[in-house]
């Protein structure tokens, strides 16, 4: 589904290069729920927006779903994003002006989707997470648990090959968390592709499968298997 | 199309979105009412005189007793025969674009009530006529025994040639000639119609048609002297202007040379719409500075949006949209607020239309210029709107995953 090899992303500027990601390979398979975690910096960031072609990278390889994306062009890449991936954010990224109904329209609308098959994915997904009645409301009137949620049923509405979390639940309290994170695992379960990326090696345990990441780089993979605190602790910056 | 989730995002910005619909309303309705006005008095500035603005002069002389008339006819008319470069002279009242010399109302019918519109009578001398250079389109021109004496302002009955304008007015189903025009008791009887010939003072009011002239041919006498008509070489007008203004000072102090009179009547011409130029310059100035006033809070708005929204844009681009669709996203909105500004200009156009139809003789707004200040609008909204909408395209989609 997604394969990395060997990739990296250097930021230059006159007087320096930066490597945000250095000989970087991940291999995720269909169905799969990975974790990607590490310290701040360490580039897992870097590594979300590229595997969501929000940012093009410097060297490797990357395929998504089979396809070579290294030398599409921005509207082929905006294809790719709208079509078969779904995004959740850490600070949510609902658009503001817009209500629930019409913020999880807004990826379908792009992919010039007929109004009525809109209307029933849009109604679907909502109903998936639990917010159907709430199709009214601006994100300024729901908490950010709800809000989150909005987000997840975007990302859903337009069924999409891989869901990619950046950190999904940073912004919430424990207990909108792991109502957030249930909702994600109920997702997984459902036959859904999830890359996570998280700080938090709490969160990381409920995924399939670990990769942590350090200065840019894949340092350990640990499948079919739980991450102690202790362990993640050892990468942790001091 | 976005339409309805942009409307959507305009409602929750209703005050700016409200303030720039007005202001482009306020811009439509200047905007029509001046090109209005501005192609009205070009219009009126390149309306056909009749005549050849360019070889004709009128030369004017005073302060001469009444008992001197003859005298003064006899010697100006042999000056300015004599002057090298004219080709005619004869006398006249008025000539087009200088002092109207007589206005009257006219009838049909001695016994009606009201009249037919304010009339200028040109009385002209033998030659006047054909200095004049009228086109004659049906019956005749003036012949030797036409000329009869002059009696306040004008011959006591007269035949008279009219413009082809007020011909068709006066009598729409046609054969103007032998009809009677009369001033009171005073009957005039059309043998001729010409092409046009406009009046001294045209456009001063809607009772005074531009094309109400009647020629009427008069002897010279104490009423009908000191206004010369020439007609000149193309291309000697300055240097026979020149040489008849030393032949009259040279003429004695009892002729008195009327210098603001004395000009061509391509100087008069200029002269007399004056006014007007300032006018058509005075409302482009006004015109530029509403459309640029406009674009600017155009441009200002869209600007401040666009660096208001730039993460939502971000996450636009990562949700799939194209920087097409982002340049139309913008470029849609300001056609719909442009488009609502217009909707409600239109209806401002007509309100400022009768507005100015009370205070001043303006004609109704025709319903052409609303298009033209529409089309303009939405250009001007569309290029106002392209840099910060092409600023916004160029947000990426990584801008997304920024933090706050």
């Amino acid at each position: 589904m997604l394969k990395m090899t060997h990739l990296s992303k250097v930021y230059r500027t006159e007087v320096v290069e930066t490597y945000a990601l250095r000989d970087f390979s991940i291999d995720v398979k269909e169905g799969e729920f990975v974790a990607v975690t590490g310290p701040s910096g360490s580039g897992k960031t870097t590594f979300l927006t590229i595997a969501g072609l929000l940012e093009t990278f410097t060297g490797g390889s990357y395929h998504l779903d089979g396809v070579d994306v290294s030398h599409l062009n921005d509207n082929a890449r905006s294809k790719i994003r709208n079509e078969k991936i779904g995004f959740i954010f850490q600070a949510f990224n609902l658009i503001p002006d817009l209500n629930v109904y019409d913020n999880v329209e807004v990826p379908l609308r792009y992919r010039g989707m007929k109004a009525a098959e809109r209307k029933k994915r849009i109604m679907e997904s909502l109903e998936r997470v639990g917010l159907s009645s709430r199709l009214k409301h601006y994100p300024a009137e729901l908490s950010g648990g709800q809000q989150q949620r909005v987000a997840i049923a975007r990302a859903l509405a337009g069924s999409p090959r891989l869901l990619l979390a950046d950190e999904p639940t940073g912004n919430l309290d424990t207990q909108m968390a792991r109502g957030v994170m249930e909702l994600l695992e109920d997702i997984h379960r459902e036959g859904a592709t999830i890359v996570m990326v998280t700080h938090d090696p709490e969160l990381a345990t409920r995924a399939q499968r670990n990769v942590h990441v350090i200065d840019g780089q894949v340092v350990d993979v640990a499948e079919d298997r739980v991450f102690s605190t202790s362990q993640l602790a050892e990468h942790s910056p001091a | 199309m976005q339409i309805q989730p942009i409307l959507a995002a305009l409602r929750r910005h209703r005050l700016a979105t409200l303030l720039i619909t007005l202001q482009i309303a306020l811009a439509c309705a200047v905007l029509s009412n001046a090109s209005f006005l501005i192609s009205q008095r070009i219009s009126r500035m390149h309306a056909p005189s009749g005549v050849d603005n360019a070889q004709l002069a009128e030369v004017s002389v005073e302060g001469f007793a009444p008992d001197q008339a003859s005298n003064v006819n006899a010697r100006m008319l042999a000056m300015l025969r004599g002057t090298a470069g004219v080709s005619s002279a004869a006398l006249i009242n008025a000539v087009p674009f200088g002092d109207p010399a007589a206005n009257a109302g006219i009838k049909l019918d001695p016994s009606e009530q009201g009249t037919h519109g304010v009339m200028h009578f040109y009385v002209g001398g033998p030659g006047a006529f054909q200095a004049l250079g009228l086109k004659v389109v049906e019956g005749r021109a003036p012949q030797a025994g036409d000329y009869q004496p002059v009696a306040d302002f004008t011959p006591k009955q007269a035949p008279v040639v009219i413009t082809r304008a007020l011909a068709t007015s006066l009598w729409p189903q046609g054969h103007p000639l032998g009809k009677s025009i009369w001033i009171g008791s005073r009957r005039f009887r059309v043998i001729g119609v010409v092409k046009g010939l406009i009046r001294p003072a045209p456009f001063t009011s809607s009772n005074r048609p531009a094309q109400g002239s009647i020629f009427v041919p008069g002897q010279p006498g104490p009423q009908l002297v000191g206004r010369y008509l020439i007609r000149v070489a193309t291309g000697q007008m300055d240097s026979v202007l020149e040489r008849v203004r030393k032949a009259v000072r040279q003429m004695g102090p009892q002729v008195v040379l009327d210098e603001a009179q004395t000009a061509s009547v391509e100087s008069l011409h200029s002269s007399y719409f004056q006014t007007d130029r300032s006018m058509v310059a005075l409302l482009l100035g006004v015109v530029a500075a509403l459309l640029l006033v406009t674009a600017l809070g155009m441009v200002g708005l869209a600007s401040f949006w666009v660096s208001q929204r730039t993460r939502q844009i971000g996450v636009r681009r990562a949700l799939g949209a194209t920087q097409g669709a982002i340049l139309r996203y913008f470029q849609t909105e300001n056609l719909l607020i442009v488009s609502a500004g217009i909707a409600l200009g239109v209806v401002m156009a007509f309100a400022l239309n009768v507005l100015l139809m009370q205070y001043y003789e303006v004609p109704r707004l025709p319903l052409g210029y609303l298009p033209v200040g529409a089309l303009a609008l939405w250009l001007l909204g569309q290029l106002a709107v392209l840099s910060p909408a092409l600023r916004a395209s160029r947000v990426p989609p990584v801008v997304a995953t920024r933090s706050v």
